[in-house]
């Protein structure tokens, strides 16, 4: 009687559907038991994220990717419906990790260390992000060290297995600079050589072991390079991208400073991405000369983020108007109310227009992530990551009632 | 033709205008006169091109532009390009007073008058976000707490801001922090038991011509006269206290008198429950004491799994800020989500939404949410306007724009449930107390920029233009975090 009243969805971990004995007998690529990755979507209007948009829709998907894009066609009859089809959304700093064991803390650098050795496929909080519209997510290594290892870009559903999720990117090591890497180590006060005393403890100590271990490489011979030392030096060959979390502007110039130091000094240019810029709107220009791209965190309630970094409301819009590449981020993971789809909409209330802020969520941090030739856009060949709304999108009064991902439909509107 | 005035001349026309005005006997009424491109009654459809007439802090008419003749002695607010709503009310909020719990378990005598903050920053956020009425009390922490009051958001003074004192008492069947779930219930209700017993004595101490009530009564201040001189029979649905006509009502002690109000069903109970198995406690503490009618229950997320009892207590509710619930199955790990207002909207039991403490997600948002999860738009309207207007006994006041409501408006960018509306102007009672054009802080919030002139010692921000070997670069943020 009270189930009938109830607006509840269901959804099965994506986990447990794919689990072997879910797939029945167990086959080599599980195909044909696995759940169907071939749909068709009508959609009144669809968000392609690459220009402009389609009045009517009809979105094949064949085996996990985008078939055909018809515009001006009626829904067929087994087709999905959805008033607003989009990309389905990236978030470029999911918090998704096993929390404090998530980085490796044996030394203040650790590039070479792989951050996807840390997350779990089979948490919850995946099949959340999935609901609420994220398809795809960048895990960072926490921020408790300066430099904590590659970050990896996973799917949020769609396999029992990483390897199975894990989006081939641009190979990023990520770190921190500010205040996080030095929290709870202890100063030099009282017994400064105690077993648990931990440097850095400064701001300045923090700067001080980046620039040192930078410098470090680059003047190293590759023959004697070890992993470590490999791993910077491909960051400063600018094959490996560097995606730093900043909040606020010090600790911003901080980065883009060491950047250009390491440049005049004929190293190599690091090919920066700053996480958390919540303070980037002081410094526009400069984030343009070097051609940063920024990920912003979520909005905060009073203006103030970590670091006490003050994030208008406007940040994102003038970013984007300064042509700076900004990618949203919910931080999803961090807080069960995470959802990317609002800091949009937040990001709309501060100026930017629908367009904008769609492109914030997917094809701009599907280029700065490395993976546009995947997803980010609705497009012949893409991924069939896809998010059905109800509403326009990122209008608190819609929500994403349809998801697929790589085809496979997660969220399924007609329940 | 002021231009050829002479300043002279023109100082005594104005003289003459200010004495005509006071000698005549009508007293001044402050008339305001709102033009708004919609205005958004919802007491019937928008109107397209509204005029609402405010006159002495009440609306006098409401109606299209051509319909409504504007006193020629009115402040007119005309924003055609804005969208003119009754504004936010907020049934239950402990914020805005400096701590939210009492270390006491039952503290009933306790009023929150005496810890609301008038310039507490929650008060500016809440006009900010469009609140007009604000029933501000304890904490959910407690077993039986002090009595609520519904102040705007707006004013130097807690008897300025003041629309409803007394507006009701909040009561815990949730644990309180320390205790179990047994305790809790059993002190809820031992505070009932307790009431009665102390009834009784005094209906036997008056009886027994001891006039220690009376001694009492006058210790702590209190005068006996008037209605207070007179005893009542006890009016409740549940007690009967025989010989309680006899004992003058300005006896009963004030500690005693607001729970007595309660179960007399003369002052609301907002009941906490934090699990669906509080509310069969708080149902049951009601019904035992005859209040059930003056009950809302302020219920937490996963409480949905009690609206079928909540249904058929007739009670209203007021729904706590997290408005989604997720179970976990335990064996399969199987998420199941419930979107709560909805459940409530099924079943027919008025609710009322809360802020989260969150600024960017307040009432609107709440609102908006319940219309992205199929609630009607209408019906998610009245969960921030009128439903707690009537949760608060203020529904001829609040909630609408009609005759004889409060002159509270909220002037909107847009429709009240876009993301990208904000709110422009807010209209308390008649008086223009908002523009969000001279806000200081929300400039800052907006684009980082302060208003010349607000701010003393902030250096002026140059950009930088070095290279990066700049030891010596000034932080401009300081002077903002200090």
């Amino acid at each position: 009687m009270l189930n009938t009243m109830l607006l509840s969805t269901k959804i099965t971990l994506a986990a447990a559907a794919l689990l072997p004995s879910a797939a029945g007998p167990a086959q080599d690529a599980g195909q044909d038991a696995a759940p169907t990755r071939s749909h068709t979507v009508h959609a009144e209007t669809l968000y392609t994220s690459a220009g402009d948009s389609i009045r009517n829709a009809l979105i094949v998907v064949d085996d996990g990717k985008i078939a055909a894009v018809s515009p001006g066609v009626e829904a067929t009859r087994d087709a999905i419906r959805a008033k607003v089809v989009t990309a389905g959304m990236i978030d470029a700093s999911a918090r998704i990790n096993v929390g404090l064991r998530s980085v490796e803390q044996g030394s203040e650098i650790t590039p070479e260390v792989e951050s996807r050795f840390g997350i779990d496929p089979f948490d919850a909080r995946w099949a959340r992000l999935a609901r609420s519209g994220v398809t795809t997510a960048f895990v960072a290594p926490l921020n408790q060290n300066c430099i904590g290892g590659f970050g990896t870009v996973v799917k949020t559903a769609g396999g029992a297995d990483l390897v199975g999720r894990t989006v081939e990117s641009a190979r990023m090591i990520c770190g921190a600079i500010g205040s996080q890497p030095s929290q709870r180590n202890s100063p030099a006060f009282g017994r400064p050589s105690g077993l648990y005393n931990r440097r850095p403890t400064t701001r300045m100590g923090v700067e001080w072991e980046w620039r040192q271990s930078f410098f470090d490489a680059g003047q190293t011979p590759a023959e004697d390079a070890n992993e470590r030392t490999r791993t910077l030096q491909d960051a400063l060959a600018g094959r490996v991208g560097v995606f730093v979390q900043a909040w606020a502007t010090q600790d911003i110039r901080t980065a883009v400073f060491l950047k250009e130091e390491l440049m005049r000094e004929g190293f190599g240019e690091l090919q920066l991405v700053v996480d958390c810029a919540a303070e980037a709107w002081r410094e526009i220009d400069m984030l343009k000369r070097t051609g940063t791209a920024v990920v912003l965190p979520p909005l905060p309630s009073q203006g103030r983020t970590r670091d006490s970094a003050l994030m208008p409301l406007d940040t994102a819009h003038r970013l984007v108007e300064a042509g700076v590449d900004v990618c949203l981020s919910a931080h999803a993971g961090d807080n069960p109310g995470a959802r990317l789809d609002v800091q949009a909409g937040f990001a709309m209330r501060g100026g930017l227009d629908r367009a904008q802020a769609l492109r914030a969520v997917t094809a701009v941090p599907a280029r700065v992530l490395g993976i546009a030739d995947r997803v980010g856009t609705v497009e012949v060949g893409k991924d069939a990551d896809l998010v059905l709304w109800n509403g326009e999108p990122f209008e608190i009064t819609s929500r994403p009632v349809g998801v697929l991902v790589g085809g496979e439909l997660v969220v399924d509107p007609r329940d | 033709m002021n231009s050829t005035l002479h300043p002279m001349r023109a100082g005594v026309l104005l003289g003459a205008v200010l004495l005509s005005g006071s000698a005549l006997a009508a007293p001044q009424v402050s008339k305001t006169a709102i033009k708004a491109g919609t205005v958004m009654t919802l007491d019937g459809d928008p109107i397209e091109n509204g005029v609402i007439v405010i006159e002495g802090g009440r609306v006098k008419a409401v109606g299209a532009a051509a319909d409504i003749e504007i006193p020629w002695d009115a402040t007119v607010i005309d924003q055609p390009d804005l969208v003119a709503f009754p504004g936010y009310v907020e049934a239950h909020v402990a914020r805005g007073i400096d701590r939210a719990n009492e270390t006491l378990d039952v503290a009933p005598f306790l009023d929150v008058r005496d810890s609301i903050d008038p310039v507490n920053f929650y008060f500016e956020e809440a006009l900010r976000n469009g609140l007009v009425a604000i029933n501000v009390s304890q904490g959910v922490d407690t077993v039986i707490a002090g009595q609520s009051r519904v102040v705007q958001p707006f004013g130097m003074m807690v008897e300025d801001m003041t629309i409803k004192p007394k507006s009701g008492i909040t009561m815990s069947a949730a644990p309180r922090r320390g205790k179990t779930r047994a305790i809790q219930a059993q002190l809820l209700r031992g505070a009932f038991d307790d009431l009665e017993r102390y009834l009784r004595e005094m209906v036997q101490r008056r009886k027994d011509g001891d006039d220690f009530d009376r001694r009492e009564a006058l210790y702590q201040g209190r005068e006996i006269e008037g209605e207070d001189a007179e005893g009542r029979a006890l009016q409740s649905e549940a007690w009967s206290i025989e010989g309680f006509e006899l004992v003058p009502r300005g006896e009963v002690d004030e500690k005693r008198a607001p729970l007595l109000a309660v179960i007399e069903n003369r002052m609301t109970a907002f009941v906490y429950c934090g699990s669906p198995m509080d509310v069969h406690t708080a149902l049951r503490v009601a019904d035992d004491n005859g209040f059930t009618k003056s009950t809302v229950l302020y219920l937490d997320a996963s409480c949905w799994k009690a609206a079928e009892r909540v249904k058929s207590a007739g009670v209203s509710v007021i729904l706590s800020p997290s408005l989604t619930h997720v179970d976990r199955d335990p064996i399969t790990g199987e998420e199941i989500e419930t979107f709560v207002p909805k459940v409530y909207h099924d079943a027919g039991v008025p609710f009322a939404l809360a802020s989260t403490s969150d600024a960017q997600r307040s009432l609107w948002f709440q609102a908006a949410q319940c219309v992205a999860n199929g609630v009607p738009r209408a019906a998610a309207l009245a969960a921030v306007t009128s439903t707690p207007a009537s949760i608060l006994g203020l529904e001829e006041r609040f909630g609408a724009i009609r005759p004889g409501s409060d002159g509270s408006v909220v002037l909107l960018s847009g429709d009240p449930l876009s993301v990208t509306s904000v709110v422009q102007h807010v209209v308390l009672a008649g008086e223009h107390v908002y523009d969000r054009a001279k806000d200081v802080r929300v400039k800052l919030l907006l684009d980082g920029t302060r208003p010349p002139g607000t701010s003393a010692d902030e250096p002026e921000e140059e950009p930088y233009e070095g290279d990066g070997d700049d030891g010596t670069d000034d932080d401009e943020d300081e002077g903002e975090n200090g």
